[in-house]
């Protein structure tokens, strides 16, 4: 498998994400994971439990449960690194984005509910596997607490569903 | 640690896949799905290396990981801070992963994508319950350490190794509710195991033979560990193994088939346990379920325990029937035998025995029953003592390690399962009885004598 450069590319003109990808990543039921890394090179790791990109996709938010994620909050605010996975279940299909430039932020309007649709395809994704609908709120469960927004700008993206093509930047890989 | 690596064990089954992030020396941070964790120890545990990707560039610059296992059943999520140490690419831990990744490759439609190369070792410093919602955990199902003890009193009251066999497989359908089962031994060649016993098939196949390394049973032996898989897999599906190792070698092994080994069609999930005992590898206890994901750690512990006792107690019964006292009986008048003679046919080679046409038995159990048949017909003799079995110098009992009484069992349950008009019979402690309900013709066929057809169809 070919291996994704170890640096990634400077300010793109152009997202690196298409209008394809943009649906992938912001409607289906897919799984979340989002990982940063500490000024130690210590790696941080947390679910999403949604995601908002923009019009012109130069901008993505991933949603993230405060409580679930200190560690991860604390790197990205020092570091402002951020690697988040996309998978579908069924399809095995993967998606990881990179940025260098992630913030923390509140919600924004609109949120609340994009976070609520996100449980309803997660759930109804998982449920075509045979988990079940408590399962699935309770791997995604807020326990009631802070969400926040981690926004970056993609700079990087790799197909990372198993394959001949895992790892290849997403350009290369259509 | 604040919560022990084994209480969290069934989060590592992969039902929901860990997610793992590492980082790069420049900081650049990776994250990937894993489709394999396995449970090391109490401190460790492996994760599969299937390509040079970018977690692998990622672990060998810089070993930090952090992981996040859910469990199956409650939604719990933890998180694991890891660190590479080494990775293993032959060995017991490499086997284990390797046939549990070609079930989940099969399970996932990922067969030809997924495989395995090495088995990457991190040790485990911290775990950390992420706060949230947690479902309740399915009532467990009966506890396996009562099962085991009730099954360990079964099987600490056997004073004869096929009545061990039988109450071993008896109490795994009763106490564990374990309903396909079988033990092979080892043959004292040591390349292969031959089946003793076995329940819950439509023939029984005892006789039947498989070789070391051979699907989870050969493997599981070979290695001398655990094999579980939790999803049917083409990789390890003994019948397939054993078919192409015949059609490697040629017709000469065909006979190796001949008795086909019990299975079940629609296994999915499968646990070889080698039965070990004195520092050695005496044979393996295997189960199996046509259900997904039937057998757990817990089930993997409580059978490694309870071959641990089936080895000690198959190597005691053993070492008794050596030195037991045999206890004289008197030769019965000799019984008439009546009918068409039966041609019992020897083949020097293999030592292979056919009765008319019909296949019975091969190696050290057909040189056993040859030496009894030719006993009988040349001296009218019908009983025999083990302890001269085992002196006799035309049968060649390859050593210590191959037991007389297994050979045995093993003749005796063939010639019953054939309704053969030879049978053998206990008679007395350390003795056997031979009886012929038709003429018996012998013909020594030599090395090189023809076989009968059907034989090696």
């Amino acid at each position: 498998m070919p291996d994704q450069p170890l640096s990634a590319p400077s300010a793109v003109p152009e997202s690196p994400i298409d209008a394809d990808h943009a649906a992938f990543i912001a409607t289906a039921g897919v799984s979340i994971s989002v990982g940063s890394s500490g000024a130690d090179l210590l790696p941080s790791i947390t679910r999403g439990i949604g995601c908002r990109i923009a019009p012109d996709r130069s901008r993505i938010s991933v949603f993230v449960v405060a409580d679930q994620s200190r560690e991860l909050l604390d790197d990205v605010r020092a570091t402002r690194r951020l690697a988040v996975v996309f998978s579908e279940p069924h399809s095995h299909r993967t998606l990881q984005i990179k940025g260098r430039d992630a913030v923390v932020e509140s919600l924004e309007p609109g949120d609340r509910e994009r976070v609520e649709r996100y449980r309803t395809a997660f759930t109804a994704e998982l449920g075509a596997i045979g988990f079940g609908t408590l399962f699935t709120h309770a791997l995604i469960d807020s326990g009631g607490g802070d969400v926040v927004a981690l926004a970056f700008t993609p700079c990087a993206a790799f197909d990372q569903t198993p394959g001949p093509r895992a790892g290849q930047p997403l350009a290369n890989a259509k | 640690m604040t919560q022990r690596l084994d209480a969290i064990r069934e989060c590592l089954e992969g039902a929901v896949p860990g997610i793992m992030a590492t980082c790069a020396a420049d900081g650049t941070p990776n994250v990937a799905y894993l489709s394999q964790t396995e449970y090391v120890d109490g401190r460790h545990i492996a994760l599969s290396y299937q390509f040079f990707n970018t977690t692998r560039r990622n672990i060998l610059e810089n070993p930090e990981a952090r992981l996040i296992v859910t469990h199956p059943h409650t939604g719990e999520r933890f998180r694991l801070r890891l660190r590479y140490l080494r990775t293993e690419t032959a060995g017991p831990l490499f086997e284990r992963m390797k046939a549990k990744l070609a079930g989940i490759a099969s399970h996932t439609g990922m067969s030809g994508v997924f495989r395995l190369l090495g088995s990457d070792i991190y040790r485990v410093s911290e775990i950390e319950r992420i706060p949230g919602a947690a479902l309740a955990p399915p009532p467990p199902r009966a506890s396996l350490l009562a099962a085991l003890r009730a099954v360990s009193a079964r099987i600490a009251c056997c004073r004869e190794l096929d009545l061990l066999f039988a109450e071993t497989l008896a109490g795994l359908e009763a106490q564990f509710d374990i309903r396909h089962a079988m033990v092979l031994l080892l043959d004292g060649s040591g390349t292969r195991l031959y089946t003793i016993a076995s329940r819950g098939y439509e023939a029984s196949g005892v006789g039947s033979e498989i070789p070391l390394g051979q699907g989870v049973i050969g493997v599981a032996a070979r290695e001398g560990t655990p094999i579980r898989i939790g999803y049917a897999t083409l990789e390890y599906a003994y019948g397939r193994a054993i078919r192409a190792a015949t059609e490697a070698s040629g017709l000469a092994d065909a006979l190796e088939t001949e008795i086909p080994l019990p299975g079940l069609a629609d296994s999915a999930s499968q646990l070889a346990v080698p039965i070990r005992a004195a520092g050695r590898l005496l044979g393996v206890l295997y189960v199996e379920s046509p259900h997904n994901l039937r057998f757990g750690y817990d089930d993997e512990d409580a059978l490694v325990a309870l071959a641990g006792q089936l080895g000690a107690v198959t190597l005691a019964l053993q070492q008794a029937s050596e030195w037991q006292e045999e206890v004289l009986v008197p030769e019965p008048p000799p019984q008439s035998s009546a009918g068409r003679p039966v041609v019992v046919r020897h083949y020097a080679g293999d030592d292979s025995v056919f009765l008319d046409d019909d296949y019975l038995i091969k190696g050290v159990a057909g040189s056993i029953f040859w030496a009894l048949v030719r006993d009988h017909v040349d001296t009218g003799r019908s009983t025999f003592s083990n302890r001269e079995l085992r002196l006799d110098a035309r049968i060649r009992l390859p050593d210590l390690s191959d037991n007389l009484e297994a050979r045995l069992i093993l003749l005796r349950r063939r010639l019953n399962e054939r309704e053969a008009c030879v049978r053998l019979e206990k008679a007395g402690r350390g003795r056997l009885l031979l009886t012929a309900s038709r003429p018996l013709t012998l013909v020594e066929a030599g090395h090189g004598g023809a076989r009968p057809d059907d034989a090696c169809c």
